[in-house]
């Protein structure tokens, strides 16, 4: 037996013994915490009401909308083609495909926004770009577009511009100019998906 | 972070450059090993040279020892290595084919191109056979397609399925490859040496 097999042999059976005692790496599927506190504090992942009505108007193909709510508050009042997921059901295996859809523009909506907070979270932990909030939720849609304020006298150009365009989304959204509750039953939107192809690395003998 | 195609550090066109280069590397330390003789393979059936299954272990061994402390230091993400579907049944079945030419021929498919290489004649006409053997399964195979698949368990690794964690599995293989290399050569200084 010579020296040079006896000192393989002894580092053949130190490394793998070290191997027992490896800690496991604790690998949750998510982005580093720096990356993390990075997008939360990036002002644009918020979108605003009027770039939403503006959007939809025009039809954009490539703006998708999820409403948080639960499935009720979808029923009762949501924005006309807006898919529902439920905030419980917004981490499960299935919806994983909408939440993540490279090329498209996904909107989170909820009442105030805390939801779609929550839900943008989650998505954004995991390393999803290209998702937003829309800003304030359903109350500042109801609050600008539904019933849109008049500005003061004072106020530029720029903001009666503003105005007379949400009187215009407020009328196609389906609302009179004032003294509305609802804006009518919601649009169930049937979505077709194209699913991302998953890239595996790929081996063979 | 590894694979760097899929982390897309190099872009996946490398991935064929990166094989030539390897493939280089494997065909020159199989004929260096010696593997481009037939009967140094065919030893380790009769019994007078264990080569074959000495390299083949140490290989395997320092493949899973690297590619797991390479994981642990974050160089490489071996959860998304490409793992091999277990076809149970067609594998057993598949494996005594295969031994079957292995012993017959000397050669398994790899170390018939080395002796391609180095210009054997049983070299070319093991691998003349292979590619018939190949064009002759791809017209029979509508035939067996059901036991091609047969007996499907999926991208399942052993240590998965026997729920055992993947450092004790090296060590306890490890420790039982050491054993194999000390059995191998206390039987090849009994047996009378075979020149080749």
């Amino acid at each position: 037996m010579s020296t040079r097999y006896i000192i393989l042999t002894i580092l053949l059976l130190g490394t793998s013994f070290g191997l027992i005692y490896l800690p496991e790496k604790a690998d949750y599927g998510q982005v580093k915490p720096a990356q993390f506190l990075y997008e939360i504090d990036n002002p644009a992942r918020f979108v605003s009401t009027d770039l939403i009505a503006k959007r939809l108007i025009e039809r954009d193909p490539s703006l998708f909308l999820i409403d948080v709510r639960s499935e009720d508050e979808y029923n009762k009042y949501s924005i006309p083609g807006a898919f529902n997921i439920p905030l419980d059901n917004i981490a499960s295996e299935e919806n994983a495909d909408y939440l993540d859809q490279p090329g498209m523009d996904v909107v989170l909506i909820s009442n105030g926004g805390v939801y779609a907070d929550q839900a943008w979270a989650l998505a954004a932990q995991k390393g999803i770009k290209n998702i937003y909030i829309m800003k304030g939720g359903l109350n500042e849609w109801f609050a600008t577009i539904i019933k849109p304020v008049a500005p003061p006298e004072t106020a530029p150009t720029e903001a009666y511009d503003l105005y007379a365009f949400r009187k215009a989304a407020c009328i196609y959204f389906g609302g009179a100019s004032a003294g509305v509750e609802s804006a009518g039953p919601a649009v169930k939107k049937t979505v077709t998906l194209r699913k991302k192809k998953k890239k595996e690395a790929e081996g063979g003998c | 972070m590894g694979p760097l195609t899929y982390y897309d550090i190099i872009s996946p066109e490398w991935n064929y450059v990166i094989a030539l280069i390897i493939g280089f590397f494997f065909g020159y330390i199989l004929e260096a090993s010696g593997f481009s003789s037939s009967r140094k393979l065919a030893g380790v059936f009769y019994g007078y040279d264990f080569a074959v299954i000495r390299v083949f272990i140490t290989a395997v061994l320092v493949a899973i020892i690297g590619l797991l402390y390479m994981g642990y230091f974050g160089l490489i993400d071996y959860k998304v290595l490409f793992i091999h579907p277990t076809f149970m049944t067609s594998a057993i079945v598949g494996g005594i084919i295969m031994g079957f030419g292995f012993i017959m021929g000397g050669f398994c498919p790899g170390t018939s191109l080395t002796a391609v290489a180095i210009g054997k004649l049983d070299g070319w006409v093991f691998t003349g056979g292979l590619i018939l053997g190949i064009f002759f399964f791809s017209l029979i195979f509508p035939f067996i397609e059901k036991w091609y698949y047969a007996g499907d368990m999926g991208h399942v690794k052993i240590t998965d399925y026997y729920g055992i964690s993947d450092g004790v599995f090296t060590f306890w293989f490890a420790v039982i490859s050491v054993i194999i290399f000390v059995a191998s050569s206390l039987i090849k200084r009994r047996v009378k040496p075979i020149r080749y």
